[in-house]
């Protein structure tokens, strides 16, 4: 197989389609024209991609929890719980980490264990393992849309199942589902294995059932800066409209200071939109994801209620299409369901309170955007030329070549030069750009923002200031002052 | 050994996250601030078999493997290390875990039962400072001798 960025051919999907069904049993119960025929009988209720255009029209924010267990009954409780008394405008079911791994034996010890011990041993929901009738249960009983979100670098199988099983949208990419989820996948597969996902969103598509597919925005959760996650959002786009996806969700992790988490999602939309028209790409509809607060939590409850309302604000101003929820139980792991639903009940009261406020043509919020713009254009663009005029090698050579760079990444295929620190107001900036292709312009004003908080702090900039950002939201603050 | 008079050698610690987690910031920064303590480290990074903690412990004759687990799973993944170990002819390595142990909110004196049960000399709840970890190595390593 050669890496390219082209639609995969029909004869070609179809082989790979018999070895993917193959890889566990539940797969041989996947029927591509009884699921059309199955998607097509769904009330519109159940359509993701439906429900994210008419709030892109109405400016309204969904809210939407994660949340995922292992057993299918208690899946269905917890969801209607959520729908329910969360409010939740759109519902996920959230994979476990063996499904994730593929490891799908492992899952299954995992069901059985739950069964035994009367509570879920995993942390999410084994869609493989229970099967195209079992995820269609879940669908049927909730009356909102429900999306598959995961962390799997080969979703193949998931995919297919998951769409079959009535699912309506379907988080991940080939990035951004390797790069801060796997050690050791090669990108170059875990690309050609999405673009697979993407073909099949788009078969779907040409049948008229419109899926949503969302590239996962917040990457590694911590400190990433804009651009960068702008960045691997813009190539993942355009790697899926080629395979025929029309409905993306493009997504940022909060920072945490308001002008540039605004300005994030105000350039996320711009950019992603230029370069989907450059490539004439001008039909598909973009939504923006707003993930609320992905690093490490206060304990107390009462204290992750004000991060989680700060993001729910953000979220708000910035007119993000929809934003992904925390729980006071956050610090803890994975949370309770009233936990859940006292995250989703107070994001909603905001996001409620706020839906006729925007800040995102502030003269402050538009000099930021203009910035996170020309950094992602020098990111995108390098990728473009790395793979002589092929996204799909491109974006493989630039992360070699360190020029696309994921802060915190597990991957050994991420050249984790690049260390992000945040500025004297808090927002995040490059403490080291590691070998991300920026003129001098755009490295002098990193550079300076970050000198102004060193002397503000009277130290040195450093790694120090790294460590101390990362723990300060779970300390009260939101900038990591010295001691 | 160290000898009478000498200084002890720097205590060695295998590091890792175990099972299928892939959460690497809090990795970095234990490895960061070991190192700072004095502490000679094997890091592992993210996604380690009980296996793989084992063959680094032997290989570099550790005094410690320290496990994290953030993603709820540390249950399943860390049930048999102790026994593991012990076939591996280090029956006597300090074992040590910390993170968001189970799935779910649990008090922390039910999860540190469970966990010494499993043959964990040390359990910590999320949040711990790496000091205080550094800390109960050295005293345990001198109750030692």
């Amino acid at each position: 197989m050669t890496l390219a960025n082209r639609r995969i051919p029909t004869d070609e999907f179809e082989r790979i389609r018999e070895e993917v069904l193959a890889q566990w049993p539940t797969g041989a119960d996947v029927d591509f024209a009884e699921a059309v025929a199955y998607q097509r009988g769904l009330p519109a209720s159940s359509r993701l991609a439906d429900r994210l255009a008419a709030a892109s029209r109405e400016g309204t924010t969904l809210v939407q929890p994660r949340a995922g267990v292992a057993l299918v009954d208690e899946l269905i409780a917890l969801l209607r719980y959520l729908e329910h008394e969360g409010e939740a405008d759109l519902l996920p079911t959230t994979i476990d980490s063996y499904t994730r791994q593929n490891a799908y034996g492992d899952a299954e010890k995992g069901i059985h264990e739950s069964r035994a011990e009367g509570r879920s041993m995993l942390n999410g929901f084994p869609a493989v393992n229970h099967g195209v009738r079992e995820c269609r249960r879940v669908v049927e009983a909730v009356s909102v849309p429900v999306q598959v979100r995961h962390g799997t670098p080969d979703a193949r199988l998931l995919a297919e199942i998951s769409y079959a099983g009535g699912f309506s949208g379907f988080e991940g990419g080939g990035i951004s589902y390797n790069i801060p989820y796997a050690k050791k996948a090669p990108l170059e597969r875990t690309i050609a294995d999405w673009q697979y996902v993407d073909r099949l969103t788009g078969l779907y598509e040409e049948q008229g059932i419109s899926l949503d597919r969302e590239p996962f925005g917040p990457l590694t959760g911590t400190l990433v800066p804009p651009c960068i996650s702008h960045a691997v959002a813009v190539i993942e786009a355009l790697l899926a409209a080629v395979q025929g996806v029309r409905h993306l969700t493009l997504g940022y992790g909060q920072c945490g200071n308001l002008v540039q988490d605004v300005a994030a999602i105000r350039s996320l939309r711009l950019v992603a939109e230029e370069y989907l028209d450059r490539y004439g790409f001008g039909d598909v509809h973009v939504s923006t994801v707003f993930h609320q607060w992905m690093g490490g939590f206060p304990q107390d409850e009462a204290k992750a209620f004000g991060v989680i309302g700060w993001g729910a604000a953000s979220a708000a101003l910035s007119g993000a299409t929809k934003v992904i929820v925390k729980t006071p139980h956050e610090a803890l792991g994975v949370p309770t369901k009233e936990a859940n639903g006292q995250g989703l009940r107070a994001t909603k009261q905001l996001v409620a309170m706020l839906r006729d406020q925007r800040m995102d043509e502030t003269a402050a919020v538009r000099e930021e955007s203009d910035r996170i713009v020309a950094e992602t254009r020098c990111l995108v663009d390098r990728a473009i030329a790395l793979g002589e005029g092929d996204l799909a090698v491109g974006a493989v050579r630039a992360f070699e070549a360190g020029t696309l760079d994921v802060p915190f990444a597990p991957s050994r295929f991420n050249a984790g030069k690049v260390l992000p620190a945040r500025d004297d107001r808090g927002a995040v900036r490059f403490l080291d750009p590691g070998a991300l292709p920026f003129p001098k312009d755009l490295l002098d004003f990193h550079r300076a923002c970050l000198e102004e908080r060193a002397r503000r702090e009277r130290r040195e900039v450093g790694f120090q200031m790294v460590i101390d950002d990362i723990y300060a939201i779970g300390k009260g603050r939101l900038v990591g002052r010295p001691r | 050994m160290a000898e009478a008079g000498q200084a002890r050698e720097a205590p060695r610690v295998v590091l890792g996250v175990i099972g299928a987690d892939v959460h690497a910031v809090g990795n970095r920064i234990l490895a960061y601030s070991l190192r700072n303590a004095g502490i000679e480290v094997e890091n592992l990074g993210v996604m380690v078999s009980q296996e793989e903690f084992i063959a680094a412990a032997v290989e570099t004759a550790a005094d410690a493997i320290w496990v994290s687990s953030l993603y709820g799973h540390g249950e399943i993944d860390c049930r048999g290390l102790r026994g593991r170990c012990t076939e591996a002819g280090i029956g006597r390595v300090l074992l040590y875990v910390g993170g968001n142990l189970v799935v779910g909110k649990t008090p922390f004196a039910d999860v540190e039962r469970r966990f010494r049960a499993m043959g964990f000399d040390r359990v910590y709840p999320p949040g711990t400072s790496p000091e205080a970890a550094v800390a109960d190595l050295r005293r345990d390593l001198e109750a030692r001798g």
